[in-house]
């Protein structure tokens, strides 16, 4: 099981070579720390008709929820309540948005199997997908296993598995299409 | 020394090819942005930015943002009593403030060595000049977000904690209560609940300074947009008198002062929508607005590729919210909570990237006489 701390996603590689793009939230009550569902790092965005973001998954469903249409997501790049997001009128948070890269998680659940194409994550070079996961009390849009084989969008896939590696999961992000 | 436009262009590829050179062209372009934003914000007019350093900032223990902490005036009081009395106490303690820290920033423009030679007209020294005010124009934007922000807030308070759709039918039934946001004499004896503005009258600006001067406060600065100026000057003889009618007929409106308070007009009416006047006191009682870092300006070539952006670092914060209140001109609602007539994008600034919209349409194949050269 991950927890989640102060900071819980970090590049592992040049982030000169990804694109990170601030985009409005759609409900920007989430850049609020004290929201009991407030945004953390490295959970998983994406991109609304408003072109706005959203989570990727409705924290409010069950565990395992997968993204409602097979979309990709984007990692959300900022830590809860950050000041410069709330400093803005109308807040916009960043996301890694185009371009490869590896980077450091706590907000996956290894055990979690998604309600699609879901597996445990298991072994390195496992795809991964986006799902509702919980982590401690509460509910977060973060990083679960996938099958080999299926029809939900792979986001990533892994490079060091938790247990080699303090407990954070390490992946590879090799295209945001 | 002038030059023409090619030139500018040719030399600007040419100089980016040394170190000294980038460093020099990002010189000129920092030293100039800086003298135009201070001429064409809006907001800065109504809070004067102060320069502040790291060592004025507290950073946070949760992430790598900066505020700087903002001391709020301490209660008191006076009372009366005998000669064997004692006061009361005040254990004393004043409200603390953060103001946080953001980036304004340009786009990243970029452009090829080769193709900035098929320019007659110094592109790259115009883009430079547009994207301050570009960065104006947002800063300006997030003011009036606050602002407005700021006015809704006290408006809901003063309706009970409720947010209240603000519009004619409502004032007719006394169904809202004017507060922080009130609506101009026409709109509110308008027949319907539309987005037309009307003219400003006399009454609505002395109705909109007793909104402040009526709480122990005092407007001292009000900002409307060029459009609802205008209306200003179609008073008649009986708002201006005879002497000022006669001036204004020939010469427009003069005085840098109306009904005695200063104002700031502004043709951005993307940002500041028309029909929506603000009034403010002195920036001592209303908020604070920060520079941390002035604009800086990057340039740099990669091959034949040139990549140029300029950004700074700026925080506004309307720490006393009483200290602005709103005029709305229109029948409408405009409270982007409550959104009753479903009008509300007529009313708030536009998004960030629908500002600027292109008035040419020579991309689009319309100029008259249409003429092509092959």
């Amino acid at each position: 099981m991950s927890t989640v701390q102060r900071i819980n996603f970090e590049p592992f590689s040049d982030i000169l070579a990804t694109q990170r793009r601030d985009f409005v939230l759609g409900d920007k009550t989430l850049a609020d720390p004290m929201n009991a569902v407030a945004l953390v790092d490295g959970e998983w965005m994406v991109i609304n008709n408003s072109y706005q973001i959203e989570r990727a998954t409705s924290i409010v469903g069950a565990n395992g929820a997968v993204p409602a249409v097979a979309q990709t997501s984007y990692v959300l790049f900022a830590e809860r309540g950050r000041t410069d997001v709330r400093a803005m009128g109308v807040p916009k948070m960043p996301l890694l948005f185009m371009g490869p890269f590896e980077g450091d998680t706590r907000i996956f659940d290894s055990t979690q199997s998604a309600a699609t194409d879901g597996a445990p994550i298991t072994y390195v070079g496992q795809p991964l997908q986006v799902a509702t996961i919980t982590i401690g009390t509460r509910k977060y849009t973060g990083l679960v296993g996938r099958t080999a084989t299926g029809t939900t969008a792979i986001v990533g896939r892994v490079t060091r598995l938790p247990s080699n590696n303090s407990g954070k999961l390490r992946f590879v992000r090799a295209s945001s299409i | 020394m002038s030059m023409s436009g090619r030139m500018l262009n040719e030399l600007f590829a040419q100089k980016l090819s040394s170190a000294d050179g980038k460093e020099k062209i990002a010189e000129y372009g920092g030293s100039y942005i800086r003298d135009r934003l201070r001429e064409v914000s809006f907001a800065r007019k109504i809070i004067p930015p102060e320069q502040v350093t790291r060592a004025d900032c507290q950073r946070s223990v949760n992430h790598d943002t900066l505020v700087k902490i903002v001391d709020v005036e301490p209660q008191s009081k006076a009372l009366t009593m005998s000669f064997r009395g004692q006061p009361s106490a005040r254990f004393i303690r004043g409200p603390k403030a953060e103001v946080a820290f953001f980036t304004i920033s340009s786009e990243m423009f970029q452009k090829t060595e080769q193709e900035l030679l098929a320019y007659e007209m110094p592109i790259t020294k115009i883009i430079e000049e547009n994207s301050v005010k570009d960065i104006q124009e947002i800063e300006d934007r997030e003011f009036i977000t606050h602002c407005d922000a700021a006015c809704q807030a006290l408006q809901t308070e003063a309706n009970g904690g409720v947010s209240t759709a603000l519009n004619q039918s409502n004032i007719a039934l006394g169904a809202v209560v004017e507060f922080s946001v009130i609506k101009g004499e026409l709109a509110r004896n308008a027949a319907a609940n539309d987005a037309t503005v009307r003219p400003i009258q006399r009454p609505d600006i002395v109705n909109l300074f007793k909104t402040l001067d009526g709480n122990r406060l005092r407007c001292e600065r009000l900002l409307m947009t060029e459009p609802d100026w205008d209306d200003i000057l179609q008073w008649t003889l009986e708002d201006f008198g005879d002497r000022v009618q006669s001036e204004t007929a020939v010469d427009g409106y003069k005085y840098n002062t109306v009904l005695g308070r200063p104002y700031v007009r502004t043709i951005k009416t993307d940002i500041l929508r028309p029909g929506n006047v603000y009034a403010f006191t002195r920036p001592e009682f209303f908020g604070k607005f920060y520079v941390l870092n002035n604009t800086k300006f990057y340039i740099d070539k990669i091959a034949n590729t040139i990549s140029f952006q300029s950004w700074e670092d700026i925080a506004m914060s309307i720490i006393n919210i009483a200290a602005v209140r709103k005029l709305e001109l229109y029948s409408a609602d405009a409270n982007p909570t409550t959104n009753a007539d479903s009008l509300l994008a007529n009313f708030i600034p536009r998004d960030e990237d629908q500002l600027g919209a292109v008035n040419n349409r020579v991309d689009a194949g319309l100029k008259f006489p249409q003429v092509s050269q092959f």
